[in-house]
């Protein structure tokens, strides 16, 4: 079961808009991250993706989006940035490469992830 | 890791001075000024030589010192005994939430306006900016002394001195000065302050408050026990007590006061000198990174050493991330607090990555940190 929402500052504070995304109604807040990390699919990531302007979502993509969901799903929280780089194999300026969004606002956002409270 | 993030909190901390602070406080056991008995008077004497201690360092040698719970809490205090139905307040658009947020409050519910000084492209409130938005009722002028975003210091002698000829008090927030930078409230027709113990002044969380001329009335905006006056069913009018209702920090005040010892004198000098060393060290570093944009780039008189900027194609979140991850290196990214200073510079989606840097420091992680945003910018 994935943790409830409202864990990890998400969301605090952002509108909630509904889209239909690879035929699925989703909610997302005001900055594109999904509201229910239950409602995320490979299809609807792999839509998010193009529209961030990643045609396809290749091997190493899908290893990432998978840590970042099965780290979340098992810890209750995202992954601290030295668990990012261990358990992806990449250095976290490969990661931030790998995406035309970055970590933010492209991996974390693409694998379902809350939006993380952060100062902005 | 290397820590750069001085300007959200210091660290590390004095460990001596925590220690001394902790064995003083088991040793004290007692809630001062709550009891005639001796452990309850040596408590109060001992905070009230903290009083002292604090104001002395800011240049108001008979002002008076009130604890708060941090700046904000301060600031808050502040405000809210000085704002009136109809009153008017100059603040600036370098202000932290920890302002603006009680200003915007204050003003929806009536109980004043404001208009906010802007700042020069050196990152500087201009005195005459703040001289041309006094009107014949403003009863309030707020300066953030110094930035918490660009670093730059802010002309509080000449700001004061605009205030003092047309008898309105100045209220400085040294939540990021106290300790980098010094600070001569009398001399520059500063009516009160808000500090924070935590930051450059070394202290633990939880310790902070302000310091006022005796004759700024600020009236009390939370009520309660003080410890003298009982029979009194309303607040006592004498300061501290006025504006400190409840049991106040004792371990807090105590540590902050032996960690206050290492910024005072040729110590305190000596830190200051050492951290503005470092800042040339970095600012200069940054401004050969091409591509870096460095917000309002300085050093020397007039800063203290927080620097902030932006990498290209590159979110400042994931740049901290970087910078955590990959280099063990921690900054602070986002709007820190100060969403209308990054309005102005652009910046007021993502915000912007900010280094600051503290006395425990070295030249050494300032050129770690130089090669990381070297590797980062060569990708």
């Amino acid at each position: 079961m994935s943790p409830a929402r409202g864990q990890d500052g998400q969301n605090a504070g952002l509108g909630r808009q509904v889209r239909i995304v690879a035929g699925q109604e989703i909610a997302f807040d005001g900055e594109g991250f999904f509201w229910d990390f239950d409602e995320w699919s490979q299809e609807a990531a792999q839509e998010l993706a193009a529209e961030s302007g990643l045609a396809e979502l290749g091997e190493e993509h899908w290893r990432v989006l998978n840590f970042f969901r099965e780290y979340y799903q098992y810890h209750g929280r995202a992954p601290l940035n030295r668990d990012l780089k261990k358990g992806t194999g990449l250095s976290l300026l490969e990661l931030q490469g790998l995406f035309p969004e970055g970590i933010k606002q492209g991996a974390r956002r693409l694998a379902g992830l809350p939006n993380p409270k952060t100062c902005n | 890791m290397i820590y750069l993030d001085n300007a959200a909190t210091s660290f590390p901390k004095p460990r001596e001075c925590f220690e001394r602070g902790l064995d003083e406080y088991m040793e004290l056991s007692a809630s001062p000024g709550r009891g005639g008995y001796d452990a309850a008077m040596e408590a109060q004497h001992r905070v009230d030589q903290v009083r002292r201690q604090v104001a002395a360092f800011f240049g108001g040698q008979d002002y008076v010192t009130c604890f708060a719970h941090n700046a904000t809490d301060a600031l808050n205090t502040l405000l809210r005994g000085l704002v009136d139905p109809g009153c008017h307040v100059v603040s600036t658009r370098l202000e932290h939430n920890s302002v603006l947020r009680p200003l915007h409050h204050l003003r929806e519910a009536g109980l004043c306006s404001f208009d906010l000084a802007p700042f020069n492209a050196q990152g500087v409130v201009e005195p005459q900016a703040v001289a041309g938005l006094l009107r014949p009722e403003t009863s309030l002028v707020m300066l953030n002394h110094a930035s918490n975003v660009l670093g730059t210091l802010q002309p509080a002698a000449e700001i004061g001195a605009i205030c003092q000829e047309r008898g309105i008090p100045l209220i400085l927030d040294v939540s990021q000065s106290a300790g980098a930078a010094p600070i001569d409230m009398r001399a520059w027709g500063v009516s009160g302050l808000a500090f924070t113990g935590h930051k450059s002044l070394l202290g633990p969380p939880g310790t902070g408050g302000l310091v006022i001329d005796p004759a700024l009335e600020v009236r009390p905006s939370r009520w309660g026990g003080t410890g003298v006056d009982s029979a009194s069913l309303l607040q006592s009018r004498e300061y501290p007590e006025r504006l400190e209702a409840g049991t106040i920090n004792l371990l807090g005040v105590l540590t902050l006061g032996h960690c206050l010892e290492l910024s005072q004198g040729s110590a305190g000098a000596e830190a200051v000198a050492h951290e503005q060393a470092l800042l040339r060290e970095l600012v200069q570093g940054l401004q050969e990174l091409e591509g870096l944009t460095l917000h309002c780039p300085g050093f020397g008189p007039g800063r203290i050493p927080v620097v902030s900027f932006n990498l290209p194609g590159m979110s400042p979140h994931d740049a901290g991330v970087v910078l955590d991850g990959d280099y063990e290196i921690a900054v602070r990214t986002g709007l820190h607090c100060a969403p209308l200073l990054h309005q102005d510079l652009g910046n007021n989606e993502a915000g912007s990555v900010r280094v600051s840097l503290g006395r425990y420091n070295t030249s050494g992680h300032v050129q770690a940190l130089l090669a990381a945003l070297a590797g980062m910018l060569g990708r």
